[in-house]
């Protein structure tokens, strides 16, 4: 224990009464007031005094230390609440880019569908054309074989003609040739005359018929070509 | 009362707080903090190394976890009990009240466990009752929750 003099706890007791200024912390703890009334009280109230400051204090400090271990959670759930925005951010960065790439491979099958759109466009004028022409070699054709059923029609035509019209004068030279030859010998022409005369008349009947019927043929294939 | 107390604890309002209530329970004369095992376990091998057991403390703190150090506080007990020659009541304060924790900290050689809380006086008046057995080594492993 600490013990003091007269004097120095004179001193203390004055210096407290004049200024409030006395001692604190554990050194009272191990002063001797060696029965000194006066100089216990002035222990006593240092003491009280410092138990005092030292209670508001550790309130205070314990006050402290709770709003420090507030924030330290406040400051986790922070942390915490960061990383799942970091999380969101990346996810969403992550679902950008492969927006983007989707919008890239929707724009590149654009363009792909855009080209084989013009390919097509390309090949149905191609087949358009090429059906134009096609129709219009079939009109050709159709032209070139109509012609051709018309050369041979005239020709055949002409051929039944030619025949018909050597049979009729055929017939008509010999007819007329025999009439002739019965006049020059003097044999009986009652026959050969009027046999002569009605044949000769359904030759040239016949020769006009036939002519005529070709020109009606001809006629009628005229029009009926037009029509089409 | 207790002469001497160390305080290992990395939170330093923590130490206004151990220094404020010991000595409103008068429970030490002197108390001395530090904020690492580090720290602590270089004082202990310097006195231990010295023979020097003037500056030793009587009964030693320690907190489990400590920040920026390179062992925690059961670590430190352990050292201090088997290597820096014991002599002092030792134990663990934390706000864990992990019993596996508390079981290595026995293992360690420590003599309590006290929890840290707001209210931290109620235990450490208990503590102040029951520290002549820690000092007498007659009573087994406590737990202040």
């Amino acid at each position: 224990m600490i013990k003091f003099s007269v004097n120095t706890k004179k001193l203390l007791i004055d210096l407290y009464k004049s200024k409030s200024i006395g001692l604190e912390g554990n050194i009272l703890k191990l002063i001797d007031d060696e029965g000194d009334s006066e100089f216990s009280e002035y222990i006593k109230t240092c003491t009280d005094n410092d138990k005092e400051s030292r209670k508001k204090r550790l309130e205070i400090t314990k006050q402290i230390q709770k709003k420090n271990t507030e924030l330290e959670l406040l400051n986790s759930e922070n942390t915490r609440i960061l990383g799942e925005l970091q999380t969101t951010l990346d996810d969403s960065e992550f679902d950008k880019k492969q927006i983007e790439f989707q919008n890239n491979e929707l724009l590149s099958w654009k363009e792909e569908n855009e080209r084989i759109q013009q390919e097509l466009q390309y090949e149905m004028e191609r087949t358009i054309s090429a059906r134009e022409d096609a129709e219009h070699a079939k009109a050709n054709a159709l032209s070139d074989l109509d012609l051709l059923q018309k050369k041979i029609q005239t020709e055949l035509m002409g051929d039944i003609v030619k025949v018909a019209l050597g049979v009729i004068a055929f017939v008509a030279v010999v007819t007329t040739g025999m009439y002739i030859f019965s006049m020059i010998v003097n044999k009986e022409t009652n026959t050969i005359g009027p046999a002569w005369t009605n044949m000769f008349g359904i030759l040239l009947t016949n020769a006009f018929s036939i002519v005529g019927t070709i020109m009606g043929v001809k006629y009628a294939t005229k029009d009926k070509n037009n029509d089409c | 009362m207790i002469e001497s107390i160390l305080l290992v604890d990395d939170e330093d309002l923590f130490h206004l707080v151990f220094e404020d209530a010991c000595s409103l329970l008068d429970i030490s004369l002197s108390l001395k903090s530090v904020n690492s095992s580090d720290e602590a376990a270089k004082m202990f091998k310097q006195w231990f190394e010295s023979g020097d057991h003037k500056e030793k403390p009587e009964c030693v703190f320690v907190d489990l976890n400590l920040i920026g150090s390179a062992f925690d506080g059961i670590e430190l007990v352990r050292k201090i009990n088997f290597e820096y020659g014991n002599h002092v009541v030792i134990g663990i304060i934390s706000s864990s009240n992990e019993p596996s924790e508390q079981a290595k900290a026995l293992q360690a050689g420590a003599q309590f466990w006290l929890v840290k809380s707001d209210e931290i006086e109620p235990r450490l008046e208990e503590f102040r009752k029951d520290y002549p057995k820690f000092k007498n080594r007659t009573s087994k492993f406590k737990i202040y929750k």
